[in-house]
């Protein structure tokens, strides 16, 4: 993570500087107090009055579910033609969501983009809560959620195996391995946080279970010595599984041979969405959250100011897949590809085309604006909007590709029961339950990270100051 | 268990100011002849492995046979699954077809590479470890936080009143002596 040449390149750009990614002097015990401060703090109105929410919504999705599996899914508004509608657009949804954690964490660690140490922890959390709530979908599509363990290939009595050359079983190795290492990585990650607050805490249950979940670490010089290899080997494995997760789920469409889906631009136009659709979900979340946790000098306007840019890159990579994808539908010739995207845009699903433009094309134009890339509200609403346009973009990709096949004697429009909503809205629920536990109980950026970026900024101004000052400077006077 | 393990281990526990004085007293520690040094800090340091004079690490070599086993084991099992075991014709496709077969492939190399990495790692550090002594210490708990300790494993080899007084020597904060409990 060290930057052999921070010192020289900091020396050189003088006063091109960006604004520091922490706000203040810092050291080891302030950073403790600081970061950990908000675990050892009585929740107060606020996080409970939101926890109280999302559990009435967590309630509502255990509902809908019982609904769904005790009666079948002939509760939902899917027919035929459209045989996948919110749930796999809801799978995507989520699972594109859980992508920017993956991003931030081992991506930008690889290309060692400092801004993302404070934000990591975060984001990971939301990637393993994305996937799950991703997972519910196609587990209850598949209508006999018990039976979920035939997908895997285990000796049954029905000699029968699964089959490897279908996309929707890659998808299972897909997401069910993103699900372990982005868990495992997460885990590894929080370790030696988990240390910190054994030995911080006040009383003997926390002491007893965050020492369980600390595995007994106790800072050893031999353990970072592994530590630090196995944590960039993890990053580096994530890498390349971020990017073929999405592929993967692009498959399921791409591989078929239907008009709308079936087309060779999709895995990366899929990725980019998913990190767009992503980093709109961090943001919406850090906002209030660094507010709410006093992390606002650790996560500052320029950790969210990159983001913000990352917005606008990925949202001009998906404008620039709709344009691709309705260009060759065009040029293609294909009276059936072509009618396809028409219908798309005048077709009886046009209001949720149109918010898809919107939201993903337009909207995030405004973050050419450092104004608004600086604005907090601005942000918020932005990161909304662009939540919401990915949705109806994958919705879009769906159901009006499904909608009017072939056959004019078949077509039918869908129209989303109250199981449909129920489970959509459950699913934020559930995943703003999990989200806030976390922010209650765990470290909600990387603490142990933190102090070591923090240990070389030090030196590093040290150093530019033309003196060898001490590693951890005593910083009586700030 | 025999009963000469009762004696259990010595370890004396020194804490320095900053990390870079922990990292000195390291490499004299080890230069006196004491082998069975640790540090422990809150963060990894700069130079720590070079300190205590450790090996290149293993990590990469299990990550890779993890990988390995990953990519042979998962693309052998489709090819005997779906190609020898039940061949099974789907819209025409060869029963052993490889293109189809690279995602689940790639899923399996790096799934069984990170769960090798991580497990390999724990077996590596031998953690999960419910007890160390050095946690006798309370004021041992800083070193996650913000302390920086060195702990030397006086064993049967030194008095532990010499590895104190060389710590002290060395500059250290503070000096401890804690005993293993074995029952």
């Amino acid at each position: 993570m060290a930057t052999e040449h921070g010192t020289a390149t900091a020396a050189a750009l003088g006063n091109l500087e960006q604004a520091p990614l922490m706000i203040g002097k810092q050291d080891n015990t302030s950073l403790t107090q600081s970061l950990y401060q908000h675990v050892w703090a009585k929740p107060d109105k606020g996080w409970l009055a939101a926890f109280a929410i999302a559990l009435a919504g967590a309630g509502a999705l255990l509902l809908a579910i019982t609904v769904t599996v005790a009666r079948g899914i002939g509760m939902w508004g899917n027919n035929v033609p459209v045989g996948w509608a919110f749930d796999i657009t809801n799978f995507v949804w989520w699972i594109g969501i859980g992508h920017a954690g993956t991003l931030i964490s081992a991506i930008l660690f690889l290309f060692q983009q400092k801004w993302r140490t404070a934000i990591n922890r975060f984001a990971e959390a939301m990637t393993i809560f994305a996937v799950m709530c991703a997972g519910l979908f196609p587990l209850l599509h598949t209508g006999r959620p018990w039976f979920a363990y035939f997908m895997f290939p285990y000796p049954a009595d029905t000699l029968m195996w699964p089959q490897f050359k279908s996309p929707l079983i890659w998808d299972v190795f897909a997401v069910s391995t993103y699900f372990t290492v982005s868990l495992l990585f997460w885990f590894l990650g929080l370790i030696p946080d988990l240390a910190g607050l054994r030995d911080g805490s006040k009383s003997k249950t926390a002491r007893v279970i965050y020492g369980l979940l600390a595995l007994g670490w106790r800072g050893s010089g031999r353990h970072w010595h592994n530590y630090k290899v196995a944590y960039l080997l993890l990053a580096g494995l994530s890498t390349p599984l971020v990017v073929s997760v999405h592929t993967i789920v692009s498959f399921d469409f791409a591989v078929s041979v239907l008009p709308g889906w079936h087309t060779t631009i999709f895995p990366p136009y899929f990725v980019a969405g998913a990190v767009f659709s992503g980093f709109a979900m961090v943001v919406t979340w850090m906002v209030p959250a660094r507010h709410f946790l006093g992390l606002k000098h650790v996560i500052t306007l320029r950790h969210l100011e990159a983001m913000n840019k990352i917005i606008l890159a990925t949202g001009l990579l998906v404008s620039y897949g709709y344009m691709m994808e309705h260009f060759i539908a065009w040029y293609s010739g294909n009276p059936f590809e072509w009618f396809v995207f028409k219908n798309r845009a005048t077709g009886p699903y046009a209001p949720v085309y149109m918010l898809m433009l919107f939201c993903n094309v337009v909207t995030p134009n405004i973050f050419w604006f450092k104004k608004a890339r600086t604005s907090i509200p601005i942000m918020f609403i932005a990161s909304i909007m662009v939540n919401i346009g990915m949705w109806c973009e994958r919705f879009v990709i769906i159901v009006t590709s499904l909608h009017r096949d072939f056959l004019p004697a078949s077509w039918d429009l869908f129209r989303p029961t109250w199981v449909d909503w129920t489970l959509y809205i459950g699913t934020i629920g559930l995943f703003s339950t999990l989200f806030l536990l976390f922010l209650k109980f765990l470290p909600a950026v990387a603490v142990t990270e933190l102090k070591e970026m923090n240990d070389e900024t030090l030196h590093e101004e040290a150093h530019a100051l033309g003196h060898d000052g001490p590693r951890v400077a005593p910083l009586a006077g700030a | 268990m025999t009963t000469t393990l009762l004696a259990g281990q010595h370890y004396v526990l020194a804490e320095f100011i900053t990390g870079e004085a922990l990292l000195d007293a390291t490499v004299k520690m080890r230069q006196r002849g004491f082998a069975d040094v640790d540090t422990h800090s809150p963060y990894p340091l700069h130079g720590g492995d070079e300190a205590l004079g450790l090996p290149r690490s293993k990590v990469p070599r299990i990550a890779l046979a993890g990988a390995m086993i990953g990519l042979f084991g998962g693309l052998g099992m489709m090819v005997y699954l779906n190609g020898i075991n039940w061949a099974l014709n789907v819209a025409g496709r060869p029963a052993i077809s490889l293109p189809a077969f690279i995602p689940i492939t790639f899923e399996t190399t790096i799934l069984v590479s990170a769960l090798s990495i991580f497990f390999g790692l724990m077996a590596m550090m031998g953690l999960p470890q419910p007890y160390h002594p050095v946690f006798d210490l309370e004021s041992f708990r800083s070193a996650c936080n913000d302390g920086f300790w060195l702990s030397v494993n006086a064993g049967e080899t030194h008095e532990p009143t010499t590895v104190v007084k060389e710590l002290e020597s060395l500059g250290a904060k503070s000096v401890s002596v804690v005993q293993e409990q074995v029952d």
